[in-house]
């Protein structure tokens, strides 16, 4: 015998108000939190994006200019250029780079052999070593490591012999951009080499003994067992070191602050210096403003691809 | 019985405890806690900490804590605390942001306390006074003066047989006699990109020695760009051939300041025979290097000899809550106490003529009174960290070859005019 489902509505109706309401009790303050903390200063970057303003009038409102700010922001020569140094040597080249170097490396620290001599948490504790370093650490370690007379990196390209004089990395337009790169992914590496490794450890040692007595050989179970397994992952990694990428801001200003010139000029250091050199907050807001839009565009294709491809599955 | 009298004991104590805490919240309301922040490195700052303890051993009633903040950040800081309702009591501040606070009610005016209880000798004694008032009313009070002089190794130039250049050309010639070959280069700079280099001092110093400004206010109220395309095509390539001629490392286009250890060391290893440098770097390149180094005045120009008149000032917050404590112990600051240990120039003069330079800074003495305040750009519509970012991307565009000195004095021109039409709107 089967007790009946009691009638949905009218249970709800019979429910007193506090245990109605409780549900958003309980997640009220979460909620307040993230209101204040987020919410309230994205709606006002928004605001200040529409208003003429300056860094030391910050207390007052400012005159309000319609979209002139995003106008200029968007006729400024400059800001293709920034534009496009974001989104190719800063962005695309970085995550493509960390994207294969993580999952190389993953693959390696998850050989068995580090578990059979069991030092697998030796080499986890040194891939994170870059991780927990301050990144304003890490810059200031690698323009000493690239210093063209005195930086380790020259000393030994010099007394190899493969170079007579020390080459000034960032002071060139040929060599400053890898500069940076090198920088940043170093830095940034081990997040995509622990996410990736942490995956590959989830996936069940009998897939591979399977398919191996299947007849499948190393290179067929890591491209058609591992990979697929792996690509939710790649997907989110991919996603969010793009994004974090994208908006990122240290590694540029301090290894360069956007020169020589402005040859290194990012979307985030335009932003920073016509606020805070400019005292232009307007227009300031209004190029963050125009990178969110780009990155949240950005998502919403990249999650259109990934959700189309399993809705086609 | 005995209940009672542990009953009395507990409400007695009781009593006093609560009197104690009372009186001594009275002693903390009577203390006054002041913050004084500034932004010059803790290298620096040795003797003004000495003078602060000073000051705290004496005044037990007004204490002051010191706050040190990056100068490039100190700025915008302020302008978001204050208004807020908070930031420092007293703060330290470059010459050049005193208007631009005022201007947006970011400090106290302080004609009141000053016409209770005048500064010093009085205020015609200060340097650069105008630089901190507007509108005629004082919003901060000169404290502390200095400008650059050549800094260079003497034992090098008397090693290559040359007398200290005397002007522009003079020091080309002469760097590229101290240009060796094997590490030591004959002029270092901080040729660097960013929004703060030093760039911007040696544009200005060759522009100006040479009959040329960025702007100038040509009638009341008239602002006109000055310089012209020959005039910044000159000036990029004067230092542009350093590099191409060898005798500046091209490392220098990433040095920004010049205290880098790039400059400071170099000259004390020996690495660069001449730099430039303000008083304080220079007595830190002394204290590094193993050989005397000595001071010259800024080469001079086709018209003149010329540097900038810089300093800090002291201005005080809105929303202090002790405006007099805090003008009090400005006025301390502001005392020869002060410069018994605090290792700068003082920006009055009575106290400038005290001063004993040591023959290593003769370079500062020549150029003290020469020297000229940012006032024109300061006074111009246009924001002088605007400028400043400009010239110096500009020129470290010449520098690493991205641009020709024609296209980039064109741009500098062109952002110019925009930059003007946008701040007289």
């Amino acid at each position: 015998m089967t007790t009946p489902l009691p009638d949905a509505p009218a249970a709800r109706l019979a429910r007193p108000w506090g245990a109605r309401l409780e549900p958003y009790a309980l997640v009220l303050p979460a909620m307040a939190v993230l209101a204040f903390f987020f919410a309230g200063p994205a709606i006002y970057n928004v605001a200040l994006a529409f208003q003429d303003l300056s860094l030391f009038d910050l207390g007052k409102e400012g005159r309000w200019v319609g979209f002139d700010n995003f106008a200029e922001v968007l006729s400024d020569p400059s800001t293709g250029q920034a534009l496009y140094n974001t989104a190719v040597p800063l962005t695309a080249v970085t995550v493509v780079i960390r994207l294969v170097l993580g999952l190389l490396l993953a693959l390696l620290l998850n050989a068995t052999v580090f578990r059979r001599w069991r030092l697998g948490w030796l080499v986890r504790s040194l891939v994170l070593i870059p991780w927990v370093t301050p990144p304003v650490v890490a810059v200031a370690a690698w323009k000493w490591l690239l210093d063209a007379r005195y930086g380790a990196v020259n000393q030994l390209l010099v007394g190899t012999g493969l170079i007579e004089q020390g080459i000034p990395f960032l002071a060139k337009t040929s060599t400053v951009w890898g500069a940076v790169e090198t920088m940043l992914i170093w830095r940034e590496l081990p997040f995509v080499v622990i996410t990736f490794l942490a995956a590959l450890q989830s996936i069940p040692s009998e897939l591979r003994e399977a398919a191996r007595i299947d007849g499948a050989n190393g290179w067929q179970i890591e491209t058609r067992i591992v990979l697929p397994l792996l690509k939710p992952v790649i997907a989110v990694v991919t996603l969010l070191t793009t994004i974090w990428t994208f908006n990122n801001f240290v590694y540029v200003w301090l290894a360069t602050r956007g020169g020589p010139g402005d040859y290194t000029q990012v979307l985030a250091t335009q932003m920073y210096t016509t606020s805070f050199v400019d005292y232009r907050m307007g227009t300031g807001a209004a190029i963050g403003v125009v990178m969110s839009v780009i990155m949240f565009v950005f998502a919403l294709v990249y999650f259109f691809v990934i959700f189309r491809e399993k809705g086609e599955k | 019985m005995k209940k009672d009298y542990w009953r009395r004991l507990a409400l007695s104590t009781t009593c006093l405890v609560t009197l104690a805490g009372f009186s001594s919240a009275a002693i903390a309301q009577e203390q006054v806690e002041l913050v004084f922040r500034q932004f010059d490195p803790p290298t620096e700052t040795e003797g003004l900490v000495a003078a602060i303890e000073k000051w705290n051993a004496a005044n037990p009633d007004i204490q002051v804590r010191m706050e040190t903040m990056s100068g490039a950040d100190t700025l915008a800081q302020l302008a978001r605390e204050v208004p807020a309702g908070a930031g420092p009591d007293i703060q330290h501040l470059a010459f050049v942001w005193t208007r631009d606070l005022a201007r947006s009610d970011l400090l106290l005016e302080l004609d009141p306390l000053i016409a209770a209880e005048p500064p010093g000798a009085g205020l015609d004694d200060f340097l650069a006074l105008d630089l901190a008032t507007l509108d005629g009313k004082v919003y901060g009070v000169p404290w502390t003066s200095d400008t650059f002089a050549m800094a260079y190794r003497p034992d090098l130039l008397e090693g290559a047989d040359l007398e200290f250049p005397d002007t522009w050309e003079d020091l080309a010639t002469a760097s590229e006699a101290l240009t060796t070959g094997d590490g030591q280069f004959g002029f270092c700079f901080p040729a660097g990109s960013s929004p703060d280099s030093g760039m911007w001092m040696l544009v200005n110093y060759y522009l100006w020695s040479n009959g040329s400004t960025l702007i100038d206010e040509t009638a009341p109220g008239q602002w006109e760009i000055v310089a012209t395309v020959e005039d910044l095509t000159a000036t990029m390539t004067y230092f542009n051939d350093f590099f191409a001629s060898g005798s500046a490392p091209e490392s220098l286009i990433t040095v920004n300041s010049w205290g880098d250890p790039e400059l400071v060391g170099g000259l004390g290893r020996g690495d660069c025979a001449i730099t430039f440098f303000p008083p304080q770097t220079f007595r830190a390149a002394e204290a590094q290097a193993d050989v005397p180094l000595m001071t010259a005045a800024i080469p001079a120009g086709s018209v003149k000899r010329i540097s900038h008149l810089g300093g800090r000032a002291l201005g005080i917050n809105p929303n202090t809550e002790h405006p007099e404590e805090a003008w009090a112990f400005v006025q301390y600051l502001l005392g020869p106490d002060t410069f018994a240990t605090y290792n700068q120039y003082p920006a009055q003069k009575s106290l400038v003529a005290e001063l004993d330079f040591p023959e290593s800074e003769a370079g500062y003495v020549e150029m003290m009174p020469v020297a000229q305040t940012y006032e024109r750009y300061i006074s111009s519509p246009i924001a002088v960290s605007s400028m400043t970012a400009l010239v110096n991307r500009e020129f470290g565009a010449v520098f690493s070859g991205q641009r020709s000195p024609e296209e980039a004095s064109k741009a500098i021109l062109t952002e110019l005019q925009d930059l003007l039409a946008r701040g007289q709107n």
